[in-house]
């Protein structure tokens, strides 16, 4: 007998008891989808906190650092992080306090308003930015303490609308600052968001008031993520102990750790759930065994008839394995529609995102599903096959 | 010798006292082309005589050679092919597998054979004009009469074209009448040279077959010749 007639013959049987088929698939369909929302729904919240740090530039440290004696800390970091070949760059990461004007615009008067940074000729390297318009701070700026400025594209739409900010003077605390160039958006939050930024040459800020500006915050870019602790150790081995000596502070730390973490935790969230949902993928699948020697019982006599028309126990086998197979199968497809819809709707709801599960977790769903009903319908099948002909055409 | 049946035994309950010899020693050769009915009253053996010669159960003990092979040796899955090329059975109930239209369920045999879908089709199809049911073979077996239903039966077991016909109170349900064109048929497969085997209870059903074998009691008790009239 060949597989085509077979699958025939399992789909018209399956076909001839709808309601039956339907209620024993339930189980499969109700475990496949749930798999497939929460590994979906999980795996993509991570992937969107990880875009997320990505966005924020990566294989970052962040320094904090403070002499006593009102020296220059940024200085010292950054002649010794030049001699360190991992590191790419350095850039003070303070934040300016201080009223943004651009005629009529006034940033005390805007809901979301930006953060004035003081930056190097390396701030947009070490954040990951890149320019859109213009041109970024360069080390001449730094050198010759211009008064410019770059804006991120939030900051430039919000300051400027549709108009081409490049070459324009805003305002900042007073002192009138060319602006240079416009960062590309990267992040179209629309609260909150990391492109609502005006960076300046951090050498500019002798022209703001002394208190305005904060240099004691600082990010240094290593090459790759392997770098990441090897800097810090470095770090720390040379400035570790100003505040042994009394000199001041210095403080540095990876948010790396942070993203492993926040992986990892992942990971166990969506093995832990994706078990759970897995227990009644289980319970589904003896469902199916047990509709299957049901059916056995119920159709001895046809396979009585089959056997004894020239059936081989090996068909009767396949026959009822096709069957228990394909009613997994359909299932699963069920189960794979529902969980596409529910991870969408999920995702939308969770991480306002819609969401698809990903191809790979498709076919698995697909190839569990049907795995889970050769193994169960494996014992009814072989039952069938072992019953004499004569004894299985007595049966009523 | 086409079947040669050789001190059968079928032996339920073994060796305990309730004991019961369902075939007590038979031992029987059948010619090829021949008409043989095996009559006797119910419980006489008769019916387990037609499951051993069909290889549908296995005897306690004796030996069954059929063209020349000795069934006993054979596996489950010779014994299969043996009923799928050798045998056709006609049974009482029809035994037709209700999902199935008239036109499935005779090529369902063929299905076991490996043959293709269209000459299976083309076959099925022939088998049932043979017996007059041309016109129906998109039926379900419970759309049909019990004579429509045995012709389905009868159908099924000719479209392998096996030399054995194997017919079980192929009558018993059936009236007289739809009873007699049943026998008409397998008349006609005898004269087309099936060796016909026709298990009954009935001694007029038993008058259509050359030669008589009555069992009682798992023992063969009378084996003769008779005249027909439709030679």
């Amino acid at each position: 007998m060949n597989l085509t007639q077979a699958f025939k013959m399992a789909f018209k049987s399956i076909w001839s008891k709808k309601m039956r088929s339907l209620l024993t698939m339930l189980g499969i369909i109700i475990g496949i989808a749930a798999v497939m929302i929460i590994v979906s729904v999980i795996t993509g919240a991570n992937k969107k906190q990880m875009e997320y740090y990505e966005s924020m530039g990566t294989n970052k440290i962040q320094v904090t650092a403070t002499l006593d004696n009102g020296g220059d800390a940024f200085s010292e970091v950054y002649t010794y992080c030049k001699s360190i070949d991992m590191v790419l760059g350095v850039t003070p990461s303070g934040t300016v306090s201080g009223t943004v004007k651009y005629g009529a615009k006034n940033s005390a008067s805007m809901e979301w308003p930006p953060s004035v940074y003081l930056g190097s000729d390396q701030y947009a390297l070490c954040n990951n930015f890149q320019i859109e318009r213009g041109r970024d701070i360069s080390a001449v700026d730094i050198e010759k303490y211009n008064a410019v400025c770059v804006l991120g594209a939030r900051a430039a739409k919000d300051f400027f609308d549709a108009a081409d900010p490049v070459g324009k003077s805003i305002s900042i605390d007073g002192t009138a600052f060319t602006v240079v160039g416009v960062y590309r958006e990267k992040d179209p939050n629309p609260q909150y968001s990391l492109d609502n930024l005006i960076v300046i040459p951090y050498t500019a800020q002798r022209y703001l008031p002394a208190s305005a500006g904060d240099m004691s915050e600082f990010v240094v870019k290593a090459k790759d993520a392997p770098s990441v602790s090897k800097v810090i150790a470095l770090l720390n081995g040379n400035f570790g102990s100003w505040s042994q000596l009394g000199k001041g502070d210095f403080w540095c730390y990876s948010d790396q750790q942070w993203q492993n973490d926040s992986n990892q935790q992942a990971l166990m969230m969506s093995l832990m759930l994706g078990a759970i949902a897995g227990i009644s993928l289980l319970v589904g699948g003896i469902g199916i065994m047990n509709i299957m020697l049901v059916t056995v019982t119920e159709r001895t006599r046809e396979i009585g008839i089959r056997r004894a028309i020239g059936a081989e126990r090996r068909s009767i086998v396949v026959q009822f394995l096709i069957e228990a197979g394909m009613i997994c199968g359909i299932g699963g497809i069920i189960g794979i529609a529902v969980g596409f819809v529910g991870t969408a709707v999920a995702s939308r709801i969770i991480v306002q995102t819609v969401m698809l599960p990903s191809p790979a977790i498709t076919l698995f769903a697909f190839l569990f599903s049907v795995a889970l009903g050769v193994l169960f319908g494996m014992f009814p099948a072989i039952k069938a096959s072992k019953l004499q002909p004569v004894a299985a055409l007595r049966a009523e | 010798m086409l079947i040669r049946l050789s001190h059968i035994y079928k032996i339920y309950g073994e060796g305990l006292e309730s004991e019961v010899r369902a075939l007590d020693g038979v031992s029987l050769s059948i010619d090829r082309g021949e008409f043989v009915a095996i009559a006797g009253a119910s419980g006489s053996g008769k019916s387990t005589m037609m499951n051993v010669l069909g290889c549908l159960d296995i005897p306690t003990y004796g030996d069954y050679w059929l063209d020349g092979e000795n069934v006993l040796e054979m596996t489950d899955r010779q014994l299969s092919h043996i009923r799928n090329k050798q045998i056709g059975f006609i049974f009482q109930g029809y035994n037709l597998i209700p999902e199935l239209t008239a036109l499935e369920n005779v090529e369902l045999p063929l299905i076991y054979q490996g043959i293709g879908p269209s000459r299976r089709a083309k076959i099925a199809r022939e088998a049932l004009e043979w017996v007059g049911l041309g016109g129906r073979g998109g039926h379900k077996p419970a759309e049909m009469s019990g004579g429509q239903q045995q012709r389905v039966a009868i159908a099924r077991a000719i479209a392998t074209r096996p030399p054995i016909i194997m017919a079980d109170e192929p009558t018993g349900a059936l009236d007289s009448k739809t009873g007699q064109e049943v026998l008409a048929f397998l008349r006609q497969l005898n004269r087309e040279g099936s060796t016909i085997i026709l298990i009954t209870h009935d001694n007029g059903i038993a008058a259509t077959a050359r030669r008589i074998v009555r069992v009682s009691d798992g023992k063969i008790v009378e084996d003769r010749l008779q005249e027909v009239d439709w030679l």
